[in-house]
């Protein structure tokens, strides 16, 4: 009995030992098959259910005026893929493209590229980024599978199309395309982090760990000023709708620091708008736009020929017959003016006047004025785009070179750089170079910076002769229409017919008016041109662009807290020189 | 006597590795929540901020200022300056 009792325990004990090393010897070998030998595998597909790497997109810097309003911002906005399962059949996932759709407005090509990404099997196919709000709500009750949202950073401007052009834009990845995003894209846009994110069963993130920081881009401190941008933007349109012009430019700047306070440009566009709307920002008009300045440019004749010293203020030249021949072409005043003085050429902008005195100039000595001015080649502002205007080399002037250039043809500047050149009889002699950005994170009031490059490009007596003239064009000549009860102004205006392209001659009807100006007392405060494009009916820039300087600075020197000064009190001049030359 | 206490020892070691660990993912979720509050936050301050900014754009004030508020700029002789330091 027991005999038989222990074979049979022991046979249940070798078949249950057999069994339970067979059992352990699968588990071993299952064990080696994962472990070791699947190890690679199984570890990928554990990760990729519970752990991702995730790229962290930066913060873009936001843009401050030099107060600290914001200009730029960023604001989150959903953005939607779409990452197919595997197995998934092409027509399903094209029906949920379809239903995508209607909800999100797709255009026809977007659809096209997706269907693209479908075909070619990619797992990760963005289907529309940065979303409006409206239209997150109505794609959730959608529950698409596959379908997913994720936050991303939306460039935000919260005044619309204030300083557009100046702003410019960035793409739908946070790159600067134009402006101030473009040309400081580097500093704003900051560098990609990089996180490893763990995942539990339910998908709830417990773990996030490092892998790379990512650093938000800086911000920037711009030297506009929200308010003056404004002032200028809203008489600039209003100048253009009255006079049905093409388009126009007022840059502003304070000639001692050399900081624009504001760079406005119309037609502008909302930058929050649609990207296609945005086109016209690509070119800003204020440092991109090359014309023939007419007599704004004799500002340059003239301090060449003070410069010279060869005319005094009591010389005399004879503009009776409102007309000199130049090269078999008459060139001619807006009116007759006799025998004009010196001063008297320049205040009442006479081209026969102006072209007489440039005769005692040498071209060589008018050519290294013009260059010394910083016509011909770029300002330097810290601005993409930047044309150098052009000036032909003296080898390529012609013998009535000199006199064509010295009112204000055959060479085509920027509105920037004739700002420039207002500043350095500003400054008294001194350029200083133009810029749109504070190095410094404050915002102190005027006057700021001075700590910057200067470089003489004329003498301090020449400066001091020329503002004198050209106040005394504000006050009896031409700029009349630009002065402020209260502050004494210092101006130029200018007149330059177009080329017309099919004719190749200058256009009897197209005309660039424009005006260029500081205010001169006590200390120049601020300095501006306007430039307007094609004005039509009355032209000149005595008539269309002087009151656009007169509205603008009125409102900015308010707003400056600039005081009046007693002598300049009284009453301005009612009359017009410009309706007293209709007459 | 001696198994059982080394019994003990390793369930106890091994529990309190188990109520680490389960610890330590509790915290991990604790403080991904406070990141994502916080993040959450300063988008929403941020949010308000460029808000703030649009509403008192000056086109906007203008506009309400003019067109609700009846408001006018004002003309040369209701402005008065203080001309002490003249």
């Amino acid at each position: 009995m027991s005999i038989l009792y222990q074979n049979k325990a022991y046979r249940r004990t070798i078949i249950i030992s057999f069994l339970l090393v067979f059992w352990l010897t699968i588990i071993i070998i299952r064990l080696l098959q994962l472990q070791v030998f699947e190890h690679a595998r199984w570890k990928e597909e554990v990760q990729g259910q519970n752990q991702d790497e995730v790229k962290i997109l930066p913060k873009r810097g936001t843009i401050y005026d030099r107060r600290g309003d914001i200009m730029a911002s960023n604001i989150l906005r959903k953005s939607v893929y779409y990452c197919p399962s595997k197995g998934e059949p092409y027509e399903l996932r094209i029906e949920k493209i379809n239903t995508l759709k209607d909800v999100l407005g797709l255009s026809e090509t977007e659809i096209r590229n997706i269907r693209e990404r479908i075909k070619k099997n990619s797992p990760f196919i963005w289907i529309k980024r940065k979303i409006d709000q409206s239209l997150e709500e109505r794609l959730g009750k959608l529950s698409l599978g596959g379908v997913y949202l994720v936050d991303e950073n939306k460039r935000f401007y919260p005044h619309g199309k204030l300083a557009a052009h100046l702003l410019g834009r960035v793409n739908i990845d946070d790159e600067g395309l134009s402006g101030i995003e473009f040309r400081y894209n580097s500093i704003l846009k900051g560098d990609k982090g990089e996180y490893l994110v763990m995942r539990d069963a339910k998908k709830r993130e417990y773990l996030i760990e490092v892998l790379k920081e990512g650093k938000p881009g800086k911000d920037l401190s711009l030297t506009i000023d929200e308010t003056i941008q404004y002032c200028a933007e809203r008489e600039l349109e209003k100048a253009i709708i009255k006079t049905e012009a093409n388009w126009g430019t007022v840059i502003i700047s304070n000639p001692s620091t050399g900081e624009i306070l504001a760079m406005a440009s119309y037609p502008a566009c909302d930058l929050n708008g649609p990207p296609q709307n945005l086109t016209i920002l690509e070119r800003n008009k204020a440092v991109h736009y090359n014309f023939e300045p007419g007599s704004t440019f004799k500002i340059v004749t003239f301090a060449a020929a003070i410069e010279d010293g060869k005319i005094s203020n009591q010389a005399i030249f004879d503009c009776s017959q409102g007309y000199i021949p130049i090269a078999g072409k008459y060139v001619r005043d807006h009116e007759r003016f006799g025998v004009l003085t010196f001063p008297e050429v320049i205040v009442h902008s006479s081209n026969v006047g102006t072209i007489q005195i440039s005769r005692s100039l040498s071209e060589d000595a008018f050519f290294r004025m013009i260059k010394a001015f910083g016509f011909g080649e770029k300002t330097g502002i810290d601005l993409p785009g930047e044309e150098s205007g052009i000036l032909r080399p003296l080898d390529g002037w012609t013998r009535s070179s000199l006199a064509f250039l010295s009112i204000g043809y055959e060479i085509s500047v920027t509105p920037i750089q004739l700002l420039q050149a207002i500043n350095i009889i500003a400054n008294k002699g001194i350029v200083i170079p133009l810029r749109t950005v504070n190095k410094k994170p404050d915002f102190p009031k005027l006057p700021m910076e001075t700590n910057v490059e200067r470089q003489r490009v004329i003498s301090e007596d020449t400066a001091r002769k020329l503002t004198s003239m050209l106040e005394r064009a504000v006050q009896e000549g031409t700029g009349i229409s630009a002065q402020l009860k209260g502050y004494r102004v210092a101006g130029k205006t200018g007149t330059a017919q177009k080329i017309d392209p099919s004719t190749g001659n200058y256009s009897p009807t197209s005309h660039v008016a424009s005006f260029v100006g500081f205010v001169s007392a006590p200390n120049p405060v601020l300095s501006m041109i306007v430039v307007i494009d094609e004005p039509k009916g009355r032209y000149y820039g005595g008539e269309v662009g002087a009151p656009v300087f007169r509205d603008i600075a009125s409102h900015v020197l308010r707003y400056l807290e600039v005081p009046q000064q007693k002598d300049y009190l009284r009453n301005i001049r009612a009359e017009n020189p410009w309706r007293r030359a209709e007459r | 006597m001696l198994v059982v206490a080394f019994t003990v020892i390793v369930v106890f070691v091994l529990s309190f590795y188990i109520w680490h660990q389960m610890e330590s993912v509790r915290i991990g979720y604790t403080i991904n929540d406070l990141k994502k509050k916080v993040k959450e936050l300063s988008e929403e301050v941020e949010k308000l901020e460029a808000k703030r900014s649009q509403l008192l754009s000056l086109e906007r004030v203008e506009k309400v200022a003019k067109e609700e508020l009846n408001l006018a700029e004002p003309r040369e002789d209701q402005i008065i300056r203080d001309d002490s330091n003249l």
